[in-house]
């Protein structure tokens, strides 16, 4: 991994670059305020506390939440954090600062173009709203200002990633042998996965859903633009942990008073994470009826093989941490844990947030599989789910980064460690209580997405304590979160307006303990992996995609037939793999 | 080991969790714990922790 040289700071050394950090993260800083705000509102008006909203603009509240922390502030951060680690990891600025700017201009009007769509929603009369939640797949249809500002957003994504391309080839032209440096190779990886998945829900909003809004077709195929949506829908959640992942490799261990314990295992994990999050996204579709069950089936296989990478990021993670305990003089099977820097909200906010993700992953198996999944689909054990993951394990630790990155690209000293390690702690112990909840709930029955959780004549029950006391739970916890997003903020924003320092924060990164030399060239050829990802997603999704064209009544819905020739075609291809299924099924069961 | 402002605080945050799911655990055991009986052991457990900080905290602490 190139290091920063000691001495001169990221700010002074790239100028340019910190510029662009600070306005992607700004405007992540920006949605998460807002949408930690309609969290707020959401959070009480279920539970009956506070009702500040009629409940008929519960969708309008709801669509901004998601996309506002889900899709704006996640991306935005993490192309702050890809755009350092570039320029860091390659030591090398951007190759044109014009273009870095155009990108970030372009998802900034994105931006702006979806969340006045979505905001129009309170404005009656205006004849403007995008009521469609964070998936925005049809029946439900927006504005076409909200897809055309999504388009745009998407396109601004593609673009920042051809900026670390060419930074990268020209790195290559200047170091022919050397190994790509392990930042970058974590930000490639990341960024071939979101081009391949992108593809789907660019195709569904270009295709399908902006020329229906416009009123230029009459109808969609539901099922169709559900599937494309999630084609994406599961990477994207890859997507938002992978720069989680890159501060947990690079720079935790660093924080924790160590090093990355091993460099090839980190590379190993990336490419797993890009072969395997695409070929899976129908898990989200368990209850699509439309969809074969060996479709599911196969989702579902290729899901829990994720499990892989994600086991070993747990181990080289913490294995990582306890080396930096023991560099402390942390001794013990367990006592090392008392070595650590509690005191640093950047270690310590991305600690529990790795911790809660553990959890998340225990949920998220139950949703994984198919059969357990019919339990809770729909129900809001699933919001519980993805606030530990995306909502903690992703949102907490970009916050606790914050406080290591932003002093890098300000030049500025942290305000406040103690406000910053009461922050953190504060999300954790608000997250304990209303994702919890939300889990309990789920099993109750108590379904997600609904200002009125009630339903007449009918009482859920909970086999321990009462749906009162979840109630409380929720409301309590939104409550400890929201006003830990204020405190952090606060915190950013006084950084941010501080006196200028030599030495804003300790930016070194250590080498790994083992580093890459050992390990096999074939693990940064980048085109070989592409190559076998795209294989893998045309096998898992050929098939499916085509029998919902065929069953669903054609491309556009009711629309266009399939030609007979495709449909001979296809049907033969059906009959041969679900015979070979069978048989196989008949080996294996 | 000194208990720290910051070791302090992890360990409340840890007790959370654990007194959320007291029922749940008592329960494998076919004890039912009313809610009240959990609200009196985190509030003991946390009672305990701050005579322990006063007896072993790092006393005037400056740069937490
Ligand atoms: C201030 C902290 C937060 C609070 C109080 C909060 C509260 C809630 C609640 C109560 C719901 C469920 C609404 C329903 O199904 O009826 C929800 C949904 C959701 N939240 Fe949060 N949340 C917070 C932070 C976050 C963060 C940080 C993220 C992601 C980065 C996030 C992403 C989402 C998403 C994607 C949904 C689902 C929206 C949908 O169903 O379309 N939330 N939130
Ligand atoms: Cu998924």
């Amino acid at each position: 991994m190139a290091t920063a040289s000691g001495g001169s700071e990221f700010v002074d050394k790239f100028p340019d670059e910190a510029a662009i950090v600070k306005a992607s993260f700004l405007i992540a800083f920006v949605s998460l305020g807002i949408g930690a705000f309609f969290g707020l509102i959401q959070a009480l008006h279920r539970t009956d506390v506070l009702r500040v909203i009629d409940s008929a603009d519960y969708y309008t509240v709801l669509t901004g939440h998601g996309v506002l922390l889900a899709i704006v502030f996640t991306i935005f951060f993490l192309c702050g954090v890809f755009h350092w680690a570039i320029a860091r990891s390659l030591d090398r600025p951007a190759e044109s600062a014009l273009f870095s700017w155009a990108w970030v201009g372009l998802m900034t009007t994105g931006t702006v173009l979806a969340t006045v769509a979505i905001l129009g929603g309170f404005v009656p009369n205006l004849g403007m709203s995008a009521d469609v939640l964070f998936t925005f797949y049809a029946p439900l249809q927006a504005h076409p200002i909200f897809y055309i500002g999504l388009a745009m957003f998407i396109v601004g994504t593609w673009l920042s990633g051809a900026d670390w391309f060419l930074s990268y080839r020209a790195w290559r032209q200047d170091h022919p042998d050397e190994r790509i440096p392990l930042q970058t190779f974590m930000v490639l990886t990341t960024m071939i996965m979101w081009y391949i998945s992108t593809l789907g829900v660019a195709v569904s909003v270009v295709f399908f859903l902006i020329p229906w809004s416009l009123g230029l077709i009459e109808s969609v195929n539901p099922l169709l633009t559900r599937t494309l949506f999630w084609y994406f829908g599961h990477p994207i959640v890859y997507f938002w942990l992978m720069p989680a992942y890159l501060l947990w490799y690079t720079v935790l261990p660093k924080l924790a008073g160590g090093r990355l314990f091993s460099d090839p295992l980190a590379r190993v994990v990336f490419l797993l994470f890009l072969l395997l999050s695409t070929p899976v996204g129908i898990h989200h579709q368990y209850l699509d009826p439309g969809i074969a069950e060996g479709f599911k089936f196969i989702a579902m296989t290729n899901t829990m093989f994720l499990l892989l990478p994600s086991l070993l990021t747990a181990f080289t993670v913490v294995a990582s941490v306890e080396h930096g305990a023991r560099q402390r003089g942390g001794k013990g099977y367990l006592r090392w844990l008392g070595a650590l820097p509690w005191r640093d909200p950047a270690f310590t906010g991305m600690a529990l947030a790795g911790a809660m993700f553990a959890a998340g992953g225990f949920s998220g198996m139950i949703n994984a599989g198919m059969n357990i999944n019919y339990l809770i689909h729909n129900t809001l054990w699933v919001p519980g789910h993805f606030h530990l993951t995306v909502g903690t394990a992703v949102a907490l630790t970009m916050m606790a980064g914050s406080y290591w990155l932003v002093p890098q690209v300000t030049g500025t000293k942290l305000y406040s460690r103690p406000i910053g390690l009461l922050q953190v702690i504060m999300w954790f112990v608000g997250m304990v209580f209303m994702s919890n909840a939300m889990h309990r709930a789920g099993l109750a029955g108590i379904p997600r997405r609904t200002a009125e959780p009630q339903y007449q004549n009918f009482e859920f029950l909970t086999p321990i304590g009462s749906i009162f006391e979840l109630r409380v739970q929720i409301a309590l916890g939104g409550t400890l979160l929201f006003l830990s997003v204020v405190l952090f903020l606060f915190n950013i924003l006084l950084t941010s307006l501080g006196e200028e320092s030599d030495r804003p924060v300790d930016s070194y990164l250590p080498e790994p303990l083992s580093g890459p030399e050992g390990s096999p060239r074939i693990l940064d050829n980048l085109a070989m992996w592409t190559g076998i990802a795209a294989v893998l997603v045309v096998l898992a999704y050929t098939l499916p995609l085509a029998g919902i064209i065929q069953n669903g009544g054609g491309l556009f819905g009711g629309g266009l037939p399939v030609p007979a020739t495709v449909s001979a075609g296809f049907d033969l291809v059906m009959t041969t793999v679900t015979s070979a299924f069978n048989t196989l099924w008949g080996v294996v069961a | 080991m000194k208990l720290t402002k910051a070791r302090a605080l992890i360990l409340i945050a840890f007790s959370v969790p654990i007194a959320i799911e007291l029922r749940t655990v008592a329960g494998f055991f076919n004890v039912e714990l009313p809610l009240i009986a959990v609200a009196v052991i985190e509030f003991l457990f946390l009672a305990l922790l701050f005579v322990l900080y006063g007896l072993y905290g790092e006393g005037s602490e400056s740069a937490a």
